[in-house]
């Protein structure tokens, strides 16, 4: 384990642990890593494990149920303060549509924030075959890890997996293509290039960024980065956008053979599919031993945030438990939701919060009533 | 006749009133209480003057009903007053004085507590008691009893307990519109600690947690001594509008949903998974099911915050880890079912029920716990008033 990287790798849920360590397994080197999950079989030796919800859950997982998850997650989310000693960012990986990964990693990003650890979350979304019940587990989840996280990408499965009919291999396929992904992400990160993107630079590129999507490819010949371009512009993973893109990071991982051309013809092919207008930032790595002849891309876009969008208020901070989402600019108030019973009353504010408030409002917990 | 006394408390749920008298050593036997509903008060504060008025005049009436244990007629012409709500603070003072002829006496003592009764208060708070706590005789501090000891200059570290002076005087003018006189006003969670624990357990250190319906008041104990309290305002009333916010109901049907049927823990057996049914309120209110899971996880969500802000409150001052002797849960707010398991998970000490144990006459309430502010109200009126000349007005007109 690389004890001193100040980038923490931490999978949530069975799914987003077994991703984790794909990750690790294709990165090939030490790197600082946390598993989590509700189900204590989930832990292995070779790898910090964080239980949650022990005591609540017994170890034997959240049967699918999103908020005894998040109840859980939050019970332990202190057990993750020892691994975070010098960590400047956190990635984590989580399959969303379950009870753990939806749950969990929404109070665990929650918490690593109030810690003032941003966290990048790469997930998946549940393939449509699935069924509404987990599209809307995921759904009512998704906004809330996108607002509490620095940044999320979500992959729907569908699109990871592209054409098979084999479920074990549509499984693996999907989660080879997040873990690649992240090891790339990972690379980006932790190997030297020309252009180098650091924590710090990766910190700085996530403050204020909205929704964001990411996808990756990988070409080798002698058209190689016309193909890696190409297939960049095309990917499903990009396409699910609902806002203008206000940003890029695309990150080049080659070998020593990489050509400035080559450089240009990736930026200039991102910038034609995604808008000129947008900022760009290119971070570049050199590693001979694992991308001799190919080049690969990891693009990702961040669309419109909070901080783009009009303010309609006198533009004060409103109180913790009362602050508009940053995505959907609906109220944390949940419709049908009443405070009106203590308006008249002097309010109960605890660290800026309102306590006046449903507490289950205020922590967004969809029930299953 | 001076050893019967009265104590009224206009809570956020419920107007109560009590009637005991005093027995050998500090015991109480409160020998009859009566309890209304109450109209218009949230969080403690009274929005509707003439409806508080009203719920007082309905809880004397009833106690005039009952009969003591003589078979008299109850007529009562004032009563100790138990307060509580967020406005309640308590800050700590120190009373001082010279030592003369160096070395204490009792003269020096009464001039420190005398100097410790004279922390200045804003004109809009009211003092509700300062309690006194340990005493510094030069650099030797944790003295219980200095005199005798050599010294120049005593110290009497104090817990004053104030409060808005407009809420006590409202809930005077409720009380005097009724034609009952109030005497002092006393702090709901301190009174609740008097009748709920026992002096080993005060010096063991204990913590009193008394959930009302629109606050919970808190009264930590170390050595023998007070030495926080406070008040969150956050009560059974937000437990019931939480209910009444998840699940479309009004409130007198979260009400009953959160007393007959939730816990505060969410537990994950079969029982969990099912419904609970929600009677209608009227004949055009169709009754309907809520889910029990759904229902449990909105009350253990508001109750877990409720005991981690308190908890941040110790732990904030260093006292948590001192409190060996366990926590007693007090209030209405006490009877929640899972409410004693989850506190003793979320603050991690013993917890248990604090049915007022040095008080007789509350065997068959239904939840004695919810009388222990009144009951120790009454048992600081037997302390402080038993035997005094010049209280022949407390009851106006007593066996009448």
């Amino acid at each position: 384990m690389n004890a001193k990287s100040p980038i923490l790798l931490v999978g949530v849920g069975g799914a987003g642990s077994a991703a984790a360590l794909k990750v690790r397994e294709a990165f090939g080197a030490p790197m600082r890593i946390v598993l989590s999950d509700t189900d204590a079989a989930t832990g292995r030796e070779d790898a910090p494990f964080v239980l949650l919800g022990g005591d609540r859950l017994s170890g034997r997982g959240s049967g699918g149920d999103t908020v005894q998850a998040r109840l859980a997650a939050e019970d332990s989310a202190k057990s993750f303060d020892e691994h975070l000693d010098g960590v400047r960012l956190a990635v984590v990986t989580a399959a969303m549509g379950g009870g753990t990964g939806s749950g969990a990693t929404y109070e665990i990003v929650r918490h690593f924030a109030e810690l003032g650890v941003p966290a990048v979350v790469f997930a998946t979304i549940p393939f449509s075959f699935e069924g509404e019940d987990r599209q809307r587990r995921c759904a009512g989840m998704k906004s809330m890890v996108e607002d509490a996280a620095s940044a999320a990408f979500f992959a729907p499965l569908d699109d990871l997996v592209g054409e098979c009919d084999n479920m074990d291999e549509a499984m693996r396929r999907a989660y080879e293509s997040l873990a690649a992904g992240v090891t790339l992400f990972w690379r980006l990160l932790e190997k030297p290039g020309y252009i180098r993107l650091d924590a710090e630079r990766v910190r700085a590129m996530l403050s204020g960024a909205g929704r964001a999507r990411f996808a990756v490819a990988t070409a080798s010949g002698e058209n190689r980065a016309g193909t890696v371009s190409d297939a960049i512009a095309r990917s499903p993973l990009l396409a699910h956008g609902s806002a203008p893109v206000r940003s890029i990071l695309c990150g080049v991982l080659a070998g020593e053979d990489l050509r400035l051309s080559e450089i240009s013809r990736i930026a200039d092919g991102m910038r034609d599919a995604f808008g000129h207008s947008c900022r760009f930032e290119l971070a570049t790595v050199n590693d001979e031993e694992t991308f001799s002849g190919k080049i690969s891309v990891v693009a990702m876009l961040f669309e419109a945030g909070q901080e783009d969008a009009p303010e309609e208020s006198s533009g004060q901070s409103a109180p913790k438990g009362q602050r508009r989402s940053r995505r959907g600019g609906q109220s944390a108030l949940a419709p049908g939701s009443r405070t009106d019973r203590f308006s008249n009353v002097e309010p109960t504010v605890w660290k800026g919060e309102n306590l006046d408030i449903p507490t289950y409002v205020r922590r967004s917990i969809t029930l299953e009533i | 006749m001076t050893n019967i006394h009265a104590a009224l408390e206009i809570g956020t749920s419920r107007t109560v009133l009590a009637v005991g008298e005093g027995r050998p050593g500090e015991r109480v036997k409160v020998t009859c209480h009566a309890e209304i509903p109450s109209t218009k008060i949230r969080k403690s504060q009274i929005l509707d003057m003439k409806q508080a008025t009203r719920s007082v005049q309905s809880v004397l009436r009833e106690i005039e009903k009952q009969k003591d244990e003589a078979g008299n007629s109850l007529g009562i012409g004032n009563a100790f007053l138990v307060v509580s709500g967020q406005h309640i603070k308590a800050d700590p003072f120190q009373g001082i004085a010279l030592v003369e002829g160096g070395k204490v006496s009792q003269a020096d003592m009464d001039a420190a507590a005398s100097s410790s009764q004279r922390m200045p208060l804003p004109k809009d708070r009211e003092l509700l008691d300062a309690v006194s706590q340990a005493y510094t005789l030069d650099s030797l501090g944790g003295i219980s009893s200095p005199k005798g000891m050599s010294g120049h200059t005593l110290k009497l570290d104090t817990l004053q307990i104030h409060a808005d002076a407009n809420r006590i005087n409202d809930a005077r003018t409720a009380a005097e519109d009724a034609h009952l006189e109030l005497r002092d006003p006393l702090f709901a969670a301190t009174c609740a600690a008097d009748a709920a624990l026992d002096d080993r357990e005060r010096r063991d250190g204990a913590l009193v947690l008394d959930l009302g319906g629109g606050s919970t008041g808190y009264a930590a104990y170390c050595d023998g001594y007070l030495v926080a309290a406070g008040v969150v305002g956050v009560g059974g009333d937000h437990v019931s509008n939480d209910i009444a916010c998840a699940f479309q109901t009004t409130h007198a049907q979260a009400e009953g949903l959160k007393m007959r049927e939730a816990c505060a823990i969410v537990g994950l057996d079969k029982e969990s998974t099912a419904r609970v049914t929600v009677p209608g309120f009227s004949p055009l209110m169709e009754a309907k099911t809520v889910s029990r899971r759904a229902l449990d996880t909105v009350v253990n969500l508001r109750l877990k915050e409720l005991l981690s802000v308190i908890r941040e409150i110790l732990e904030s001052r260093d006292l948590l880890h001192h409190i060996h002797a366990g926590v007693a849960l007090t209030g209405g707010g006490a009877a929640m079912k899972g409410l004693d398991e989850l506190a003793q998970r979320e603050l991690g000490l013993p917890v248990r029920i604090g049915t007022p144990a040095n008080v007789d006459g509350l065997e068959d309430a239904a939840n004695p716990a919810s009388y222990a502010a009144v009951a120790g109200a009454l048992m600081y009126a037997h302390r402080n008033y038993e035997r005094k000349p010049g209280l022949g007005s407390l009851f106006r007109g007593l066996f009448r």
